[in-house]
């Protein structure tokens, strides 16, 4: 098997001209689920009636489901029933002019929002209770004793985490080409189709991969050092 | 200033408080005691609404409040008026010393961050701690902490401040250094309820002790009273138990 330099540099090109679709598709669904999975691990945090059990079962169960598994389900159903439920809704849009990244969206956000949500409650777990309290004794309410006092300290606790859950998700989100999505990978093989460079078309795919999940790393480490200073002891 | 009636609280089937009833004046420094699980801790928190009691009546000023039936605007209320001072410190560990002492009075009172400052600065400035005013807490040693804890909660000028034991997760030689700090306190007039262990703190500030156990006040009265003449049997006990016997005889 040999490996040609050119086609390497082709898909490479070609690799990173569809590279935003990838980041977009992380990004996106990375900041969605931090929030959701925000709501989900405070509502079970503070154990409210009925929604709690029901976060908990849910996640339980989902978690439980392979994305790809997610993915291909979520995608038939769509193209069961989109044209009956387009009807409904006076949606005269054609099933073909519908973007398939959609549904990678959904399975990415919901999937990704369950397992931030376990990661967040980790945290919560973290924090000490008298922290709760000394905010409710200076007279804030639960709202802003949350979002001032216990949230912020949850940050240098979650970061390492959430590099995790974000550098999975980048990698994931390589899933969509089921659905045919052209992302970093279909775009590397692009050029492999013409000529047979398979080699190089996933060295390449490999390797822009690798610089995002890199450059993730480096910005979680500043993100790290900046954020946990008032941990360390310098006296 | 502050009256608590009938106060009763259980933890699941154990009775903490058994029908406590309290009476504190304006600008009196009341002290505590009593064995752990006598319900004191319980008995203070519960005025702050960190524990809410099962039953009971609390005024303070012209407020009456039925601990059975307090709304959330009571709660806040309560915690708005008074300030609390906890074992554990309970300082904010992302935020400075500055920043812990202007958390309630910029996000709780909406004085303005300049005004908010110089505030703090004037508290810290008398608790002693103004040079150590931008270090986190995990840079300062306990009596430190403790002495912020202080300072954040007299910054806010409640009307009634609650200590719980303020001084027993200190070492011993950092003791002295804050009890000189909530004795100063005392000596603005401010009404303070104090739990604590320190027998010859309370003998100094306080102008009334309450002994408690078992969940109910067993005896109350001035500190020369309480220890040196207790009326009852339980009292005696106690205070034989800790304070040293060659003591008594002064």
């Amino acid at each position: 098997m040999s490996f040609s330099i050119t086609s390497f540099f082709d898909s490479f090109k070609s690799a990173l001209l569809y590279a935003p679709v990838t980041i977009k598709l992380t990004a996106i669904t990375f900041v969605v689920s931090l929030l959701l999975g925000a709501v989900i691990a405070t509502v079970r945090n503070y154990r409210v009636p009925v929604l709690s059990q029901f976060f908990a079962a849910f996640v339980t169960i989902y978690l439980g489901l392979p994305t790809m598994v997610a993915l291909l389900l979520y995608n038939l159903l769509f193209m069961t029933f989109y044209s009956d439920v387009a009807a409904a809704l006076h949606i005269s849009v054609p099933i073909s002019d519908v973007n398939p990244i959609f549904i990678g969206y959904i399975t990415l956000i919901i999937g990704t929002t369950c397992s931030v949500s376990e990661s967040i409650r980790g945290a919560f777990r973290g924090i000490e209770k008298v922290q709760y309290e000394a905010g409710y004794s200076i007279g804030m309410g639960k709202f802003k004793t949350l979002t001032r006092i216990i949230f912020p300290q949850m940050v240098p606790i979650l970061l390492p985490g959430m590099q995790n859950s974000l550098i999975g998700l980048l990698k994931a989100s390589n899933l969509v080409s089921a659905i045919s999505v052209v992302e970093i990978m279909t775009g590397a093989l692009l050029p492999s189709l013409m000529y047979y460079s398979y080699l190089e078309g996933y060295v390449a795919a490999a390797l822009v991969y690798w610089m995002i999940g890199a450059a993730i790393e480096i910005l979680a480490h500043f993100a790290e050092k900046n954020s946990g200073k008032y941990l360390k002891r310098t006296a | 200033m502050i009256e608590l009636t009938g106060v009763k609280k259980s933890f699941g089937k154990q009775e903490v408080l058994r029908d406590v009833s309290i009476k504190v004046n304006d600008g009196e420094v009341v002290v505590i005691l009593g064995p752990s699980g006598s319900g004191k801790t319980t008995l203070l928190r519960s005025i702050n609404f960190l524990e809410r009691a099962d039953s009971g009546i609390m005024k303070f000023g012209e407020k009456e409040i039925n601990f059975k039936t307090a709304k959330k605007k009571d709660v806040l209320y309560m915690r708005r008026h008074t300030g609390f001072v906890f074992q554990n410190y309970g300082l904010f560990a992302h935020k400075t010393v500055l920043q812990n002492v202007m958390e309630g009075l910029v996000q709780v009172q909406k004085k303005s961050k300049s005004e908010a400052q110089r505030i703090a600065e004037e508290v810290l400035d008398n608790v002693g701690m103004l040079e150590k005013k931008d270090s986190y807490p995990s840079q300062l040693s306990g009596g430190q902490q403790q002495r912020v804890g202080i300072a954040r909660a007299v910054a806010l000028k409640p009307d009634l401040i609650l200590f719980d034991e303020p001084t027993s997760a200190l070492d011993p030689e950092l003791v002295g250094e804050t009890l000189e700090v909530i004795k100063k306190v005392a000596k603005t007039g401010i009404t303070m309820i104090v739990v604590t262990h320190e027998m010859s703190f309370a003998e100094d500030v306080a102008d009334r002790v309450i002994f408690m156990d078992g969940g109910v006040v067993v005896e109350e009265g001035k500190p020369s009273e309480i220890f040196y003449k207790p009326k009852e049997e339980r009292t005696r006990q106690f205070l034989s138990r800790i304070i040293p016997q060659d003591a008594y005889v002064i």
